[in-house]
């Protein structure tokens, strides 16, 4: 592939999944100001040398009944009058994409340095209605009117195709929520981290890990979260001045080595039909993974140190093993089984928690992980550091399966 | 800078290993296990300790205990770990056989040292025992057990409900092993979530001596302003989840009256007037009011279940809507500036309000962060122990970080204008001194919009 601009990661913050912004009765734009100006500080920008900003959001009109959500950076600080905005939507994958946009833009050279946050705001309404408003990043009208919590029924669908072609059993998902719950108890800005779990508990199924639909029990679940998160992604030319200013070697600055993005037909049944006879049961989604590691030079997954991947459910997890290529199609079970994948392990995947354990905010997911493979990268994961990672990935998926995007962050 | 982070990050975490494995926990005896406090702990130490025998006064008791924790934390899972037991049938053994007794009994001096007599008589020398009181004397908890006992012996209070209040004081007594306190801190602090406080084993410790005195002086308050009002003016706009006198009703009267008459009887400081239990609160509490445990407090419901306020002048109780509201414009200004995120200028615009309702607010919380900043060296080493403890235990804003959003000037002008002491470390700072220093916490998730 033809050699194109470094984008830089500077660093960024997020808020603290735990916290129920309607609780405290604020308004979304509290949540952008709060991650935006933590950013800011952590890296020590000031607000007037951003020259571009992007909002990833999935559905804003749903849950807080606004729109236009790129216009509000210029809520958060006077410096940004006139700043350019845009908001950018593909269901969970909405932050990735904010991202994407932001990257390309800087390696087209038009800007120098770009502030993404990624926000959603979700607990302004009941299970029910916003089980209801996630169905509209399905087919809504043939997957989801109708349907008490389609997404769970959906992602376990996924499980029962594993299940079909090779094999899968609930302990393995058990195994995997058990690492997620474990990792965020280290890390100080996940949703979980005070939460009760252990292996027994995601084994069990009585009232208190309730069955959602098909093989998904409440344990297998992400969260419903409000949360923001926001990075600042800047050019090589930006990056060397930074680097100067806060005296670190401009090496040491981890950039954006590699993305991925596809998308797939938004049907459930139609992704399935088309995989019916590939050995990966989403297709796209290994190559959004596996042309991520060609753009950033990297034969496999042998040469990437942590994953931060897109555990809406257990069993999208399951499915990322084998699609990163951390075990052969199928055999994913085996990396949960030696613990590969936890912390310590071969390859950690979601060692802040992942969207199970550290949160879901959907359309700050994306961000997040991008936030926490930097962290990993510059050593700054503290007690969920990754000892010496080098190259972090991350998978982010919108819908069932539909849009996936994944980055590279390394130095 | 980011080898040097890496590098002190793996020298500490080696330091940390070492003590965590100077000591084992491989069970634990909590008694009082049928209480609140006994029942979360004991649910919260299954996280960690294959072991957990619940003791009570009867076995039924420590069942009802452990169906309250299984509740609690929302895992039948609890009880793979958990054996119950009476104190008649298995005390002796349990107890001999423990690697920490965790004692959660009722909070009366006596009765807490009855027990531990009884403990001093079976324990293994090397045990710990710890005790979760809120404010009675570690030393005097201690007085007259083995040497090997006050060695052991340690105070470490969670906070209820400790499945989801993270803070915790840890207080060592004259006798305890300093390595042991080491121990625990890191072993609470690791294996168990928690952000730990060490405080100096004066009454109420850090948490409860800063909180019940804002708590109480609201109560004093309210006599002349009426609970409503005053709920009103120290509400969530300054720093807080829950309302003084609505946190009061749901603490329970009876063990306020605990704390601050403990407080107000073994330490009389510069505020001693505010920890003085208001007359109306004792006149009430002798007819049975004791808050939400038994129906009302400052707040109820009639029979028709509408809401219902105490006027403390009259000790009857009128309707909510009956009472006469007056206009708050500042907590409706500050309201709008939390709610999109703009604290700074929110509790700018708090310094800056004018009027008697805005001077009572300001009265109250200037106190909360002169009282704070004067316990530095009697209750903490230092402002960030008082910090932790009122953000991680209280859920309040912790006086460091109001002072930093309002301003070094304007919070000792605001002080000043109390007739309030200023502390020293206010006015020996600089300007642009920033005073909190915790980036795990969000600042802004203190101040909530009213």
């Amino acid at each position: 592939m033809a050699q194109v601009p470094e984008v830089y990661v500077l660093g960024g913050y997020q808020t603290d999944f735990a916290r129920n912004w309607s609780k405290e009765k604020k308004h979304f734009v509290a949540m952008m100001r709060e991650a935006v100006s933590g950013a800011l500080e952590k890296t020590q920008i000031q607000p007037s040398e951003i020259d571009v900003a992007h909002t990833g959001n999935f559905a804003g009109e749903l849950y807080s009944k606004q729109g236009h959500m790129g216009a509000f950076f210029l809520e958060i600080d006077p410096a940004f009058s006139g700043l350019p905005t845009s908001r950018h939507e593909a269901a969970c994958a909405s932050g990735s994409i904010a991202l994407l946009a932001a990257g390309a833009e800087i390696e087209a050279k038009r800007y120098d340095l770009a502030c993404v946050v990624g926000v959603e705001q979700m607990k302004t309404v009941g299970a029910g209605e916003g089980g209801d408003f996630l169905g509209t990043a399905a087919w809504y009208e043939l997957e989801a009117q109708g349907v008490e919590f389609p997404f769970p029924k959906l992602f376990g669908k996924l499980g029962d195709e594993y299940d079909k072609r090779y094999g899968l059993k609930d302990e393995y998902l058990a195994g995997i929520s058990t690492i997620n719950y474990a990792n965020a108890k280290l890390n100080p800005n996940a949703q979980t981290r005070t939460w009760y779990m252990n292996y027994d508990h995601a084994m069990s199924r009585d009232e208190f890990n309730g069955n959602i639909g098909g093989r998904i029990n409440i344990s297998d679940c992400s969260q419903v979260t409000d949360g923001a998160a926001a990075v600042l992604l800047a050019s090589a030319e930006y990056a060397k001045k930074w680097a100067e200013r806060v005296g670190v070697p401009l090496e040491s600055i981890p950039r954006i080595k590699g993305w991925g993005h596809h998308t797939a037909r938004i049907r459930f049944e139609d992704k399935i039909a088309e995989s019916a006879n590939h050995e990966y049961v989403l297709p796209h989604v290994r190559a959004t993974i596996t042309d991520a590691q060609k753009r950033a030079g990297i034969a496999d997954s042998d040469g990437i140190d942590g994953i931060e991947t897109h555990d809406c459910f257990t069993t999208s997890e399951y499915m990322a093993i084998d699609h990163f290529g951390l075990t052969a199609p199928g055999e994913s079970w085996k990396a949960v089984e030696e613990g590969a994948i936890a912390l310590g392990g071969k390859t950690p995947i979601n060692p802040s928690g992942g969207l199970i354990g550290a949160g879901h905010p959907v359309g700050a997911t994306g961000v997040r992980q991008v936030l926490d493979s930097h962290k990993q990268v510059a050593g700054e994961a503290d007690k969920y550091q990754i000892d010496g990672a080098k190259n972090v990935q991350t998978l982010n998926i919108g819908g069932s399966g539909t849009t996936s995007v994944s980055f590279i962050i390394g130095t | 800078m980011l080898s040097a982070s890496t590098a002190s990050t793996a020298g500490s975490s080696a330091k940390s290993s070492d003590l965590l494995n100077s000591r084992s926990i491989q069970h634990v005896v909590v008694l009082g296990a049928n209480g609140a406090m006994g029942a979360g702990s004991g649910a919260l130490f299954t996280t960690a300790v294959p072991r957990v025998t619940f003791l009570a006064r009867t076995k039924e008791k420590a069942d009802g205990g452990l169906a309250a924790a299984i509740k609690m934390v929302r895992s039948s899972t609890v009880a793979n770990r958990v054996e119950t037991g009476s104190y008649g049938a298995d005390f002796d053994r349990a107890v001999a056989e423990a690697d920490l007794i965790f004692e959660a009994v009722t909070e009366q001096l006596d009765l807490k040292r009855e027990f531990f007599e009884r403990i001093d008589k079976v324990r293994r020398p090397d045990s710990i025992v710890a005790t979760v009181t809120s404010g009675l004397s570690i030393n005097l908890l201690a007085e007259g057990r083995s040497e090997s006992f006050r060695k052991n012996f340690l105070g470490l209070h969670f906070f209820n409900p400790p499945n989801v209040i993270v803070g915790t004081e840890l207080i060592a007594g004259k006798d305890t092993d300093p390595k042991l306190v080491d121990f625990i801190d890191e072993y609470c602090t690791k294996l168990l979530g928690r952000a730990m406080v060490r405080t100096a084993d004066t009454p109420g410790f850090a948490g409860n001596r800063v909180g019940f005195k804002v708590l109480n002086e609201c109560a004093i308050l309210a006599e002349e302003h009426g609970p409503l009002l005053i709920d009103e003016l120290i509400g969530p706009y300054t720093g807080r989840a829950m309302t003084p006198l609505a946190t009061i009703d749901l603490v329970g009267w009876d063990i306020h009256r605990a704390i601050v008459e403990n407080i107000y009887e073994l330490a009389p400081d510069e505020a001693h007037e505010t920890l003085k239990l208001p007359e109306y609160m004792a006149d009430l509490m002798a007819k049975g009011v004791l808050g939400r445990k038994t129906g009302a407090g400052f707040f109820g419901k009639d029979d028709a279940g509408e809401p219902i306020v105490l006027d403390p002048k009259t000790r009857k109780y009128t309707q909510k809507s009956a009472i006469p509201r007056p206009e708050l414009p500042f907590i409706e200004e500050i309201s709008e500036l939390h709610r999109v995120g703009r604290y700074r200028d929110g509790m700018q615009a708090f310094v800056a309000a004018t009027g008697p309702y805005a001077a009572i607010a300001q009265k109250v919380i200037a106190g909360y962060i002169s009282y704070s900043f004067h316990r530095v060296g009697e209750v903490t080493d230092d402002i960030s122990g008082i910090d932790r403890i009122m953000g991680y235990g209280f859920n309040w804003a912790p006086p460091s970080i109001l002072v930093d959003v309002i301003g070094l000037k304007p919070s000792i002008q605001m002080i000043e204008k109390a007739g309030l002491p200023v502390p020293p470390a206010l006015t020996n700072a600089q300007e642009g001194t920033m005073f909190f220093r915790d980036p795990q916490v969000n600042v802004g998730k203190f101040f909530v919009a009213a």
